[in-house]
């Protein structure tokens, strides 16, 4: 019986392993950091929502502020989604025939609330309040990005503790005069100087906490 | 070497730029896709929270509204002047003992109108505000109203002896429950803020009907306002003018 024996060709394969094999671990440890991020995995989230309801329209062409309707983002821990009250204050006479408000004029007439889809959901072992971080001037646009230009509202941001942790650790170049939270176009990196915003922040007295309790209660 | 090998080798080669294709393109396209929480902890609890679902209730709303006829500690509603601008049924042209009128009530006011108040009524309360100005834009249109919108010009609240002539009290009510078209702001804007608004459109009339006589001497004018304002500027003459209520009022009509 002869015995097998690699041809000569495969000799060729073996620098080819040795390469494989030092670029694996590297490939796949990228693979995993960017595939299974939040950024990934959770930020991009664009539900349809049950009325075609625009931002872009309302926040951005009308210049509504976003304090209108989320009457309650400066003092409870949510942005209140509005009633359908809020919706009526217009449209019982702007497109007050349009289908495209079918559901809320069925709302507004039975008193069952519009379902709105949460976008920005937290895990539920995180507390984040919106009033402690809107009063010290944590503008909307740093964590919901340009709403005032999206039709459709999406999550921008991975709403991950790394991504938190991020600014409660340097939050320096994301505050802003607590008078401007809701200018989504306007930007304190480009209307203020490095030294206004370190003054900015002493002033308004921004320490941000990192301790465990600070969100995890 | 036999070439189907070659040819494998770089087909499965190319199979590997595969994964961080598509992980391009999730990052960067919103998509309708739930979010995956792949280490889920306690992620996802049993519990409800502000205004989630709630398959329980006939109107699915965990926020149960109170039971009918229920009275919250300190909101009894009778105070008549704190709660609908009436005193002795007449309307009261001075703010409630509990708001006082200085710089900081009008800020608050000034802020707060802009936010709810000038969509409509413009910032300088001229009646030109961005909803209206839409508003009649679709009333407007060539193939008659868009949607069947209909829409009366919003109050100018600065020059229209309607709205000029009237105390605090009843624009305090006004901005409370509504009035014609408008409606209340009773459930979107606390009380205080309601005041404070009503205080800054006292503000507001005054300062646009100002007369040459109002500016101080030696102050220079410029002869022109320009272009509508985006912000209308507090003095402190405007403020102080309010300090005192029983002069402010009469002062101001």
């Amino acid at each position: 019986m002869s015995r097998f024996l690699f041809p000569r060709w495969s000799n060729a394969f073996l620098p080819l392993v040795i390469l494989l094999g030092a670029i694996a671990p590297l490939y796949v440890g990228l693979f995993v950091a960017y595939g299974f991020s939040p950024k990934t995995l959770e930020a991009g989230y664009m539900p349809t929502q049950p009325v075609s309801y625009s931002h872009a329209i309302h926040a951005g062409k009308l210049g509504i502020d976003c304090r209108y309707c989320h009457t309650s983002v400066e003092k409870a821990s949510f942005a209140a989604v509005p009633a359908t009250q809020t919706c009526m204050n217009c449209h019982t006479q702007i497109h007050r025939e349009s289908p495209l408000l079918e559901k809320v004029r069925s709302s507004y007439e039975t008193g069952m609330p519009i379902e709105w889809i949460k976008v920005h959901k937290l895990a539920d072992y995180a507390y984040f309040n919106h009033s402690a971080h809107v009063v010290r001037g944590v503008g909307c646009v740093e964590c919901h990005g340009r709403v005032d230009q999206m039709t459709v509202v999406y999550r921008v941001a991975p709403l991950s503790m790394g991504w938190c942790l991020e600014c409660h650790r340097n939050p320096t170049n994301r505050i802003r005069p607590p008078s401007m939270v809701t200018q989504m176009a306007w930007d304190q990196n480009k209307e203020m100087t490095e030294a206004q915003r370190v003054e900015l922040q002493n002033l308004n007295n921004i320490h941000p906490n990192d301790n465990c309790s600070t969100c995890h209660r | 070497m036999p070439r189907i090998f070659i040819f494998v080798g770089l087909i499965l080669l190319l199979c590997l730029l595969l994964p961080p294709a598509i992980i391009a393109r999730v990052r960067s396209t919103p998509n309708s896709n739930l979010p995956i929480h792949i280490i889920q902890d306690m992620a996802f609890q049993s519990k409800y929270k502000t205004q989630a679902v709630n398959p329980l209730f006939a109107d699915h709303n965990t926020m149960r509204p109170p039971v009918i006829n229920a009275v919250a500690r300190g909101e009894t509603y009778l105070d008549a002047h704190l709660y609908d601008g009436v005193i002795d049924g007449q309307w009261a042209n001075v703010l409630p003992s509990q708001i006082k009128m200085d710089f900081a009530t009008l800020r608050r006011g000034q802020e707060r109108f802009n936010i709810y108040c000038s969509v409509c009524h413009g910032i300088s309360g001229g009646g030109n505000g961005i909803v209206n100005q839409r508003a009649m834009e679709l009333v407007a249109n060539t193939n008659g109203p868009v949607n069947g919108t209909v829409w009366v010009q919003a109050k100018n609240l600065v020059h229209d002896e309607l709205v000029t002539v009237q105390p605090m009290g009843q624009l305090f009510n006004t901005i409370t429950y509504g009035i014609r078209n408008m409606a209340g702001y009773g459930s979107q804007i606390p009380t205080e803020d309601r005041w404070a608004i009503a205080a800054y459109v006292k503000a507001l009339q005054r300062s646009q009907n100002a007369l040459p006589s109002d500016v101080p001497a030696g102050t220079k004018v410029s002869g022109n306002a320009g272009p509508t304002p985006t912000h209308v500027q507090l003095s402190n003459a405007t403020v102080n003018s309010f300090t005192n209520p029983a002069t402010s009022i009469a002062e101001v009509k």
